[in-house]
């Protein structure tokens, strides 16, 4: 990792405040060349390499996403912030602190840098969601801090969507068992 | 006296859809068609969707390349066909969270969407599971779940926890847990509006795939036909075959009233036509007054 890798790393992990301008200044989230496009222009060794090392941040960050997701709607329908006690919530934190350790570790060739920083901040705003939930408080509409998580949530999808690589493994949905072909 | 119109509507197929798929142990028997559907109710005042399914802006080319879904159209071309758009379109009771169920919701804003509370809540169960067991979490997209939360904070997602009566009048929901998925759920149309109607639909989400899921071989049990449960379940083929049973006893044994969205030969056993797109539109009932969608 460079050091301006490192510097952007530690900015995206420590900030913690959920209005930080310097998410909303961070890269929009539009799709980027990833290892699809890139292996016939890199080489196939070196994009397979960093599309094996991808492929389990990215699989960390799809479940954050949809558990935090599941999480708010489960809180705010039922009015609870008990949520937050939740074992599930405990395990997406874990889950999102791994993902952040292995994007640390993630390395790749430079044209790949847009695709990586589409999962930083995907991690990023993953993770600002997750500390709203510590803000619900007992017998309290909560609305504010819902509209925070669901705008992170919504956030943090949009910029793994824009990281998506079918070719490379990086999907949204896990079709193995899905209503369609796919025992062809 | 019918209170409701209901039409099967086809969005889009897959040609080749392996057989023990839809019916758990048909092993090396070939490949079936597998349509697409959605279920519109109207009547009452009322436009219901019976799911939504799948943007192919989010899916459609990896089900193309990958898995040879062909010919998607969106809700307003597919409803068209029956003279309904999808802004006039108020419920939408979503019978689990796999993506060609869930996966449409942006194109619906007007509707209120009711899916079971459990259906959610063992998905994130799910996806809090260690990697090994990530099987249990096939075929959901975190997107719908996002989508979804986007619903809760525009107050148009309701969670039903179990059975639920008179959704809207004569429409009940009836929960499958631990079926095909963790929440599943059956759709009931009272359609004469009795508590004990005598003129029932039920529409069956992905309980029901295909006829023979209702009349499936029964020789290796000395019975002419048992139920046999459809190949795809998260839960258990069990819970699969009871929820079976208890949707039959709601149609007093009338099989030809659980309607199974995914069977392709519905063409054959309703009013039907296939439209300019190559799409189906089965006609399962027609309220009072209102005109046939499939007859010239």
């Amino acid at each position: 990792m460079t050091m301006q890798q490192r510097v952007l790393f530690d900015r995206l992990t420590t900030v913690h405040r959920p209005d930080c301008a310097f998410f909303a200044d961070g890269p929009l989230p539009v799709p980027v060349a990833g290892p699809d496009d890139l292996a016939p222009q890199l080489g196939s060794d070196a994009v397979a390499r960093y599309a094996e090392a991808c492929r389990p941040v990215f699989e960390d960050l799809r479940r954050v996403i949809g558990q935090l997701a599941g999480l708010m709607i489960l809180a705010q329908l039922t009015r609870s912030s008990e949520v937050a006690g939740l074992d599930e919530l405990a395990s997406c934190r874990r889950r999102w602190a791994e993902a952040g350790e292995r994007i640390e570790a993630l390395t790749g060739p430079d044209p790949l840098a847009p695709h990586r920083a589409q999962i930083v901040a995907a991690h990023a705003f993953s993770g600002l969601a997750l500390r709203t939930f510590s803000e619900l408080r007992p017998r309290a509409d909560n609305e504010a801090a819902f509209d925070t998580i669901s705008r992170h949530v919504r956030r943090a999808y949009a910029h793994l969507s824009a990281a998506t690589a079918e070719k490379a493994g990086l999907a949204m949905v896990d079709l193995s068992h899905a209503c369609c072909s796919c025992g062809r | 006296m019918s209170d409701y119109s209901i039409w099967v509507c086809e969005y889009s197929y897959v040609k080749n859809y392996h057989k023990s798929g839809v019916l758990y142990g048909a092993h090396n028997q070939g490949f079936v068609k597998l349509p697409y559907c959605y279920v519109v109710i109207k009547g009452r005042d009322h436009v219901a969707m019976v799911d939504v399914g799948y943007s192919d802006k989010d899916y459609g080319k990896v089900l193309g390349d990958r898995f040879g879904v062909e010919n998607w159209r969106n809700p307003t071309t597919v409803l068209a066909e029956i003279g309904v758009k999808p802004e006039e379109v108020d419920t939408c009771f979503i019978t689990h969270a796999h993506f060609d169920h869930f996966g449409n919701v942006e194109d619906f804003p007007n509707a209120k969407f009711y899916i079971q509370e459990r259906e959610i809540a063992k998905w994130v169960w799910a996806m809090s599971l260690p990697d090994r067991l990530r099987w249990m979490m096939v075929a959901v997209d975190p997107g719908d779940i996002v989508r979804g939360a986007d619903l809760a904070r525009q107050k148009r997602l309701v969670t039903v926890n179990g059975a639920v009566s008179d959704v809207l009048p004569g429409i009940d929901l009836h929960a499958a847990d631990d079926s095909h998925t963790w929440g599943s759920m059956w759709v009931t149309v009272r359609n004469d509006g009795k508590t004990a109607s005598q003129d029932s639909w039920v529409l069956a989400g992905d309980l029901v795939y295909v006829f023979e899921n209702i009349h499936g071989p029964g020789a290796a049990v000395d019975e002419k036909e048992v139920y046999t449960p459809v190949g795809l379940a998260v839960g258990s083929q069990a819970n699969l075959v009871l929820a079976t049973e208890a949707m039959m006893k709601q149609v007093n044994y009338d099989s030809h009233r659980v309607i199974p969205v995914h069977e392709e030969r519905l063409r054959d056993t309703f009013p039907s036509r296939i439209t300019r797109e190559g799409l189906r539109i089965t006609e399962i009932c027609l309220a009072d007054g209102e005109t046939s969608k499939v007859s010239a």
